[in-house]
């Protein structure tokens, strides 16, 4: 594999509309069986869409498409036409002539059932949150939190190469990071790769969306059923914090599902057998999918100046590792670090892979409460000169091209520059050296003109 | 493996020592007086010990690179609570939004030299000097490392407990006092005056009387009130409500050590000699040697010989805070200590000096470097003083008062230490001067005095304290430490950035304008070898565009604009194509201060073009304007001087908005860009930020010159015509006098002239990959 176009490659983190699209229509079918997904896809429609669901819930027959067209006004017709494809694309409505043979709309009956179900309530309960004992082992919310966050460094920690996480994580996992492009491995070592260190500079709600979607990518090959496993993940994440849930109705695919989220942080269950779990955050924030909004739950710990030092307030190895991807770590002190942002070591993670928004933005998001009074809260010399050091990498651009050259006379080295200028295909001339180089794309014709005049002369 | 390592290190080493000899090359423009190795007595050993990095940093390294203390230091408990990070290697971090701040910032002050100080953390750095600025102010050894102690989150490092020990045990605990005429060395610690006594030579210079044969007699004296107040100080000072999160401990031992300064001759007994006046010199060198430097203090309220001279504050002047902070360390304990006060520009340094003068009421001698300075100085005397006019005498080569019957004379360095022969009146002057004893002598823009002329000006002038003002204690070279043995400690530096939240001085949007070089220039530039290259950078078309569209921009604000170009060639081209005035070396006297009346008072003339000569004590408080299409290489003082010509506080503006701007127009990838990285440096420390800007929006409607190709072409041909010599920088008269018996060619090219081989160098000098990256794998 070539090296550099590997490294320009970007993270593609799809939201969860965009995931649930690239599925086939029978699997969406099969999820809308279940309210909690409804709610899920609900929430994540564009706004307009959601009106029409809402005013098409109890509306038996087709709808005439004139007639929805007429419910937005007139100079937003772009969200119209935007809704409609999503609902189409969805499998929430459908093509359904209306009496008279004129197009409409029609809701599936799968979604609108089930979704009268969360607007009404009955039904069964979509929760699992059926009646448990009390718990003896009860966990409080901070308890839950912490343990989330220990887990997903875990993760992170690996993904950096500390040697103690690789004992913390089955192979199921680290299968699951080589499966996603962020690491490689080779004679049993693992290596980050671009991808990898993107990863590692989004925010965490976005790394746990982005990992479970490469998780469902795997579900068939490990011989679960993704239905399930979506429906599951769907319920989870209307869960509430702290409450605990029972684990005993669970297939077994989704009970296989469930260790693997317990292992990622995302469900507390104190023994694999113990018949009850605990979802934490970093689960019920998923169906929000890729959010790009910074997670208030962190304490910043990051102070930027304008002299370009960083200062972190953190003894994880973890964050100094982040830290050091971009900045020259000068030194460390129990639970302090500064470091300092210099061109080379900009420049050196943007070699890799890591785009000059991913670092401003990582510094943002975990900024110290001391730099959040500020309005920016980054100095603004500091983000623009990582900008322009990310820009200044840019500023030479390659075209393909053919060089012209030794023209006999200047009359035809002047008539083939013209030639090639009016169909846009010169990309430079130099007229005193009767030079000129034409695209790879203008070649042939330029070509053939030249031939065709030397014919006729 | 570790073989390996060595000799990296030893390359670095090497590396430095060459990045060393560049920076010293600098600003050989005022040192080149200097040539000659250093009197290497003429300072202490310890100076030498500055460099606590290599001394002291034996922590180990960690998976970065970085210097890893986390398994020497522990942190306490409470760490919150307190402020400080101390690294082994002297590096001190403070947090300013600690409760504690205050306390700790006063003392970091005191201790050791600001490396840093933006919005959130501030960097200090304990140096010997500091350190002996800091007990020669009257900290205690036990006191420093106590009460840092107390500071610090985490416990402090062996190294720098010894390193304070070290640098302060022998220093501060001798001084030299003159008392009724008669020069004491005075110490609190007897045995340290023994063992003084001990030393032959200085033995040879006591002044033994007849009637005592006691080795030390008893300072017995009784302080009537050792507090000096001065003029124009406000009473109550404010000691407002403390925070309650201060740990017990520090605010406790801040109030102590408080009142420790106040009530410093009190309690303790002191004992002294006295010595022979004509061998002072030979006491002071030797005491240097000794380890023992002494600090000279001047009792000035018991100088009887010496007449007082009427001179005080007028009512009406009211000194700021910091300023009379700065005065309070000088007149600390009663008496007038040698020391240098650093302050931004345009914060009233003047000011201080005045009030000084004022306090000690004693002859004064006013030194700074040019004849405009002279003229400012005078005038700023009888603004804020009730001194008369005709006490105050001005010698310069254009004006010589007569000298009879003044108690004030004002100079420049140049005209003092003039080696050659005089005119008869000068030679009048120069006798009086030598044949007076003054009580103050006021040293102006402190830092670029080699410290040869400065020698040659104490040997001429007797005085009894020198106050060194100075807005930037930084050269590119380390001459600045000399300073510290010659004049005094530093004894204040102010904080940029509270200045400028407090109004005291303007808030300037600094901002740095990439200009491309056309195509034909940067086409030449790659061609050209020679210093010529200046001249395509600095006329670059798109640099005097940018620089004509910021002038016409600012001059519809109403705005008043100064423009510095350091090359001569491209002043005259710039000022004579937008015709506006101009000066710089060549122009008289009289015509310069035509120029600036003009400036300050005429509605039409908003702009002026001058070169470096304007860089230094051209007071300009109305402009508000800089803009910079040349400067000297690298030179960090260079740019924190001439932002100071626009940093005097403007009138009726809001605090909270811009109401200065200062831009440095630089032609982009030419090697202008690595000497403004470096001249940044200092400003950056300071808090300052530059805004890069990459276009001027509004330009393409502007009706600017140089607009066509044709017109630009011409402009090069200009510029090619142009010879070697104009590309030169201008001699300033300072140097004008200092080359004025040798001829010099420097060796070596433009860049390791203005230290750009060093930015080199630091770039390159980190070479250490990310574990992580190591882990990645180019295939």
């Amino acid at each position: 594999m070539n090296g550099a176009s590997h490294a320009l490659k970007r993270l593609n983190c799809k939201d969860l509309i965009s995931y649930l699209k690239t599925l086939p229509p029978f699997i969406l079918e099969e999820l809308y069986n279940n309210p909690a997904t409804c709610l899920a896809v609900f929430r994540n429609l564009p706004e307009v869409a959601r009106h029409y669901v809402m005013r098409l819930l109890f509306v038996e027959s087709p709808v005439s498409q004139d007639v929805i067209k007429h419910w937005v006004v007139k100079g937003e017709v772009e969200k119209h036409e935007k809704s409609i494809e999503a609902l189409k694309e969805l499998q929430v409505w459908d093509h359904s002539p209306i009496p008279g043979g004129l197009p409409g709309w029609k809701l599936k009956p799968t979604f609108r059932q089930n979704f009268k179900v969360v607007m009404l309530g009955g039904g069964t309960s979509w929760t699992r949150g059926s009646a448990l004992e009390p718990d003896k082992y009860t966990k409080d919310v901070d308890s839950l939190e912490k343990y989330a966050i220990d887990r997903w460094e875990c993760v992170l920690n690996f993904l950096v190469g500390s040697p103690s996480s690789r004992e913390m994580l089955t192979a199921d996992i680290i299968n699951l990071i080589e499966y996603s492009g962020l690491m490689t491995n080779s004679e049993n070592n693992h290596y980050i790769t671009p991808a990898g260190f993107q990863f590692l500079l989004m925010d965490t709600a976005s790394q746990v969306w982005y990992l479970i979607l490469q998780y469902l990518d795997t579900v068939e090959d490990r011989r679960m059923n993704l239905v399930e496993t979506l429906t599951f993940l769907f319920e989870i994440s209307f869960a509430s914090l702290g409450k605990e849930y029972s684990a005993e109705k669970l297939t077994d695919g989704q009970s296989r599902f469930l260790q693997h989220l317990r292992e990622l942080g995302l469900i507390h269950q104190r023994k694999r057998k113990s018949g009850r779990f605990y979802p934490t955050r970093l689960a019920i924030d998923l169906a929000n999918g890729c959010s790009n909004t910074i997670s208030e739950t962190v304490n910043g710990f990051i102070v930027v100046e304008t002299n370009y030092k960083i200062y972190a307030y953190t003894n994880s190895p973890l964050h100094t590792a982040l830290l050091a991807l971009f900045s020259d770590i000068l030194c460390r002190f129990p639970g302090f670090v500064v470091s300092n942002l210099t061109r080379e070591s900009v420049r050196n993670a943007l070699a890799h892979g890591i785009t000059a928004y991913q670092i401003i933005n990582y510094l943002k998001s975990y900024a110290h409460p001391q730099m959040l009074k500020n309005k920016p809260i980054l100095p603004p010399t500091i983000t623009d000169q990582i900008r322009i050091w990310e820009l200044e990498r840019d500023r030479i651009s390659y075209n393909e091209g053919v060089l012209y050259n030794q023209f006999l006379s200047q009359n035809d080295f002047e008539i083939l520059k013209e030639h090639a200028r009016e169909r846009g295909v010169l990309i430079w001339s130099n007229t005193a050296k009767r030079m000129m180089v034409v695209s790879l794309e203008g070649h042939d014709d330029v070509r053939r003109f030249w031939k065709k005049r030397k014919q006729d002369s | 493996m570790g073989n390996h390592k060595r000799d990296r290190k030893d390359k670095e080493k090497r590396k430095a020592k060459k990045g060393k000899f560049v920076e010293d090359q600098e600003d050989s423009q005022y040192d080149e007086i200097d040539d000659e190795p250093e009197d290497p007595q003429s300072v202490p050993k310890i100076a030498s010990k500055n460099d606590m990095d290599k001394e002291i940093s034996t922590a180990a390294e960690d998976e970065f690179g970085a210097k890893d203390y986390r398994s020497i230091l522990e942190l306490k408990l409470d760490h919150n609570a307190r402020p400080l990070y101390v690294a082994p290697n002297g590096h001190i971090f403070l947090e300013s939004f600690s409760p504690v701040y205050k306390h700790a910032h006063d003392f970091l002050i005191a201790i050791s030299e600001p490396v840093s100080r933006p919005e959130h953390i501030h960097e200090y750095k304990l140096t010997a000097y500091s350190l002996y600025a800091a007990v020669s102010v009257g900290l205690q050894t036990n006191d420093i490392i106590e009460y840092l102690k107390r500071l610090c989150k985490t416990t402090l490092p062996e190294g720098i407990v010894e390193f304070i020990k070290l640098c302060t045990v022998s220093y501060g605990k001798v001084k030299m006092v003159l008392k009724h005429n008669k020069y004491f060395i005075e110490s609190r610690h007897p045995e340290i005056l023994q063992k003084l006594l001990r030393d032959p030579e200085i033995a040879a210079c006591r002044l033994v009387k007849e009637e005592s044969h006691l080795k030390e007699e008893e300072n017995s004296e009784k302080k009537s009130n050792s507090k000096v107040y001065l003029p124009g100080e406000k009473e109550g000072v404010e000691n407002g409500n403390e925070a309650s999160k201060v740990p017990d401990d520090i605010s406790n031992f801040f109030e102590k050590m408080d009142k420790d300064e106040d009530e410093d001759d009190k309690d303790l007994k002191t004992v002294s000699f006295e010595i022979k006046q004509e061998s002072l010199e030979n006491v002071q060198r030797r005491c240097i040697e000794l380890e023992y430097p002494l600090l000279a203090e001047y009792d000035f309220r018991n100088d009887t010989i010496n007449p007082d001279i009427n001179i005080n504050l007028k009512p009406s002047t009211t000194l700021r805070p910091y300023q009379e902070k700065s005065l309070r360390k000088m007149f600390g304990n009663g008496r007038a200590r040698s020391g240098i006060i650093v302050l931004p520009c345009g914060a009233g340094k003047t000011l201080v000096g005045v009030t000084a003068a004022c306090t000690v009421k004693k002859r004064c001698l006013v030194l700074c470097t040019s004849g405009v300075a002279v003229e400012q100085w005078r005038s700023q005397f009888l603004m804020w003083s009730t001194v008369d006019d005709k006490l105050i005498c001005r010698f310069t080569s254009d004006a010589k008062d007569k000298p009879t019957g003044c108690s004030i004379c004002i100079s420049t360095y140049s005209m003092i230490s003039h080696s050659n022969k005089r005119s008869w009146e000068a030679e009048r002057v120069m006798e009086w001067l030598q044949n007076q004893e003054w009580g103050l002598m006021l040293l102006d823009e402190v830092q670029f005095i080699p410290a040869k002329m400065f020698r040659r000006v104490l040997s001429v002038v007797q005085c009894h304290t020198k106050l060194g003002l100075t807005a930037t204690l930084v050269r590119e070279d380390d001459k600045i430490t000399d300073l510290n043995f010659l004049i005094g400690p530093k004894l204040y530096e102010a904080n940029w950035l509270e200045l400028q939240q407090g109004g005291y001085i303007a808030r300037v949007q600094c901002a740095e304008v990439w200009c491309p070089m056309t195509p034909e220039f940067f086409k030449e530039y790659l061609g050209t070898r020679t210093r010529k290259q200046l001249l395509l950078y600095v006329t670059n078309p798109n640099k005097f565009r940018a620089c004509e569209y910021l002038i016409k921009y600012h001059e519809r604000r109403n705005d008043k604009i100064i423009v510095f170009s350091d090359n001569v060639f491209a002043l005259k081209k710039y000022a004579v194509k937008m015709s506006k005035p101009f000066l710089y070396g060549p122009t008289a006297q009289r015509e310069r201060l035509n120029i600036l009346d003009n400036f300050k008072m005429n509605p039409k003339v908003n702009v002026i073009f001058v070169s470096k000569v304007a860089d230094n004590s051209f007071d300009l408080p109305e402009a508000n304007v800089l803009i910079q299409i040349s400067s000297h290489g690298g030179s960090r003082r260079q740019e924190a001087q001439r932002l100071g010509r626009i940093l005097r506080a403007k009138k009726g503006s809001p605090i909270d908005e811009y109401n200065a701007f200062f831009y440095s127009l630089v032609s982009q990838d030419t090697i202008e860009m690595l000497y403004q990285s470096k001249r940044q440096r200092f400003l950056i420390n300071q808090g300052y930020s530059y805004k890069v800007i990459t276009k001027l929006s509004g330009m393409e409607e502007e009706q600017l010159s140089y607009g066509t190709r044709d017109e630009q072409l011409k402009l090069l041909e200009e510029v090619q015509r142009a010879n070697e010599a104009d590309a030169e920088e201008e001699k300033m008269p300072l140097d004008a006098f200092i080359n004025s018996k040798k001829v010099f060619r420097r060796p070596g090219n433009m860049a390791s002239m203005s230290g750009a081989d060093d930015s080199v160098y630091l770039e390159s000098r980190r070479k250490n990959v990310h574990p992580l990256f190591k882990k990645f794998k180019k295939r």
